[in-house]
């Protein structure tokens, strides 16, 4: 019953910051992403830049596991509720 | 008045501190029976309250279990929100079994049944036009899900890639790119059709409809992670149009473009949606 309480303790606070801070990075991972798959379909990229974005989005996103791991949270994790307009991330990328 | 006999009476049906929470607003019509309903724990017997010609349901509660500050403990720890919201729907449901109802929010409170009556008779006129509306018609909840197919889902970077290259220890950063833009395109013509099936629906249901709300999607937490929600509305429909609407939801679940579209229908409800309660009580 109490764990379904808000829980302020310090640990679950350093918990809370990492998870905000890990979203916040998560949506920027998201719209880079975006903005890559764009400049690939408009072929203004040679190959050798598209080799090298596609090596960026691989580690990055390698890294974001990492990172969610050593926080204990799952990708799935990483949201805002803001309130009427839904959810920050769509997590469609699963 | 009292409406119920079977119920365990708390203090609060005895001389103490109590006050007036109120379930509904019926007319004018006498709702009930409550047999089957004893309100929240502690309060004393379900009453009907005269408010012009119509009845609010009410019971008095323990002040002190019911104050701001006990009340904003108890609705934040999950279990007594589930134990109060429970309470209060099963009055709100006995009470729209009786006839048209105005089911008001949860934890809707005065101080004396007299600042009650005021309080509610202040908007008798609005009252009775919302009884009006929902008279003959339930509330029923549709919720249209896309269930995401292995298509969607995220390509490990370290699997193996689509055209493996001999002698490669790892994706190339080209293909990876080409993954993810496969990945993205398939995702947007999936959820272009979950859209317009979720269109469909509501378009089907509304039909049958004299009111229609949408509700704001559920997230992953309440879905599941293997489902999205892409709709998530509430019909207001003549009692009689039950089966109609069943008959429906089956055909709709059978037409092509919905093979991995789930729909949920549930209801009847009380017109929880459709009765401005919140606004009709004096709520902010």
């Amino acid at each position: 019953m109490s764990d379904t309480r808000m829980d302020i303790d310090p640990h679950s606070a350093g918990r809370d910051l990492a998870s905000l801070v890990l979203t916040v990075v998560e949506l920027l991972r998201q719209l880079m992403e975006r903005q890559a798959i764009r400049r690939f379909d408009s072929g203004e990229l040679t190959e050798d830049q598209e080799e090298r974005v596609g090596t960026t989005l691989m580690l990055l996103d390698e890294r974001m596991t990492e990172l969610c791991e050593q926080h204990g949270l799952h990708r799935e994790d990483l949201n805002l509720d803001l309130g009427p307009l839904g959810n920050l991330l769509s997590h469609e990328s699963r | 008045m009292s409406v119920t006999q079977h119920c365990p009476v708390g203090p609060a049906g005895n001389v103490g501190s109590s006050v007036t929470y109120v379930f509904a607003v019926c007319g004018p019509g006498r709702p009930g029976p409550f047999a089957a309903t004893c309100g929240h724990t502690g309060g004393g017997p379900l009453r009907l309250l005269a408010v012009g010609p119509l009845w609010a349901v009410v019971q008095d509660v323990p002040a002190v279990t019911f104050s701001e500050t006990a009340l904003h403990r108890r609705l934040t720890d999950a279990a007594e929100l589930e134990r109060c919201a429970r309470a209060h729907h099963d009055v709100v449901t006995a009470a729209a079994a009786g006839g048209p109802t105005v089911p008001l929010p949860l934890a809707t409170l005065y101080l004396s049944h007299e600042r009650a009556t005021a309080a509610l008779g202040a908007n008798l006129e609005r009252f009775r036009a919302a009884l009006g509306r929902v008279a003959g018609r339930v509330e029923w909840g549709v919720k249209v899900y896309v269930v995401e197919s292995d298509t969607t889902a995220r390509p490990a970077p370290s699997a193996p890639p689509e055209t493996p290259q001999p002698g490669s220890q790892r994706v190339s950063g080209r293909a990876y790119l080409s993954r993810l833009r496969h990945r993205q395109h398939s995702r947007e013509l999936n959820r272009e059709s979950a859209l317009a099936a979720a269109e469909q629906v509501d378009r089907a249901v509304r039909e049958m409809a004299v009111g229609s709300v949408r509700h704001r999607l559920h997230g992953p937490e309440a879905t599941g992670r293997d489902r999205t929600q892409v709709m998530n509305a509430a019909y207001l429909i003549a009692e009689e149009r039950g089966d109609e609407l069943a008959t429906t939801i089956r055909r709709l679940r059978g037409s092509p473009g919905f093979d991995n579209i789930e729909i949920e229908v549930s209801g009847p409800w009380a017109p929880y949606s459709f009765t401005d309660g919140g606004e009709l009580a004096g709520h902010q």
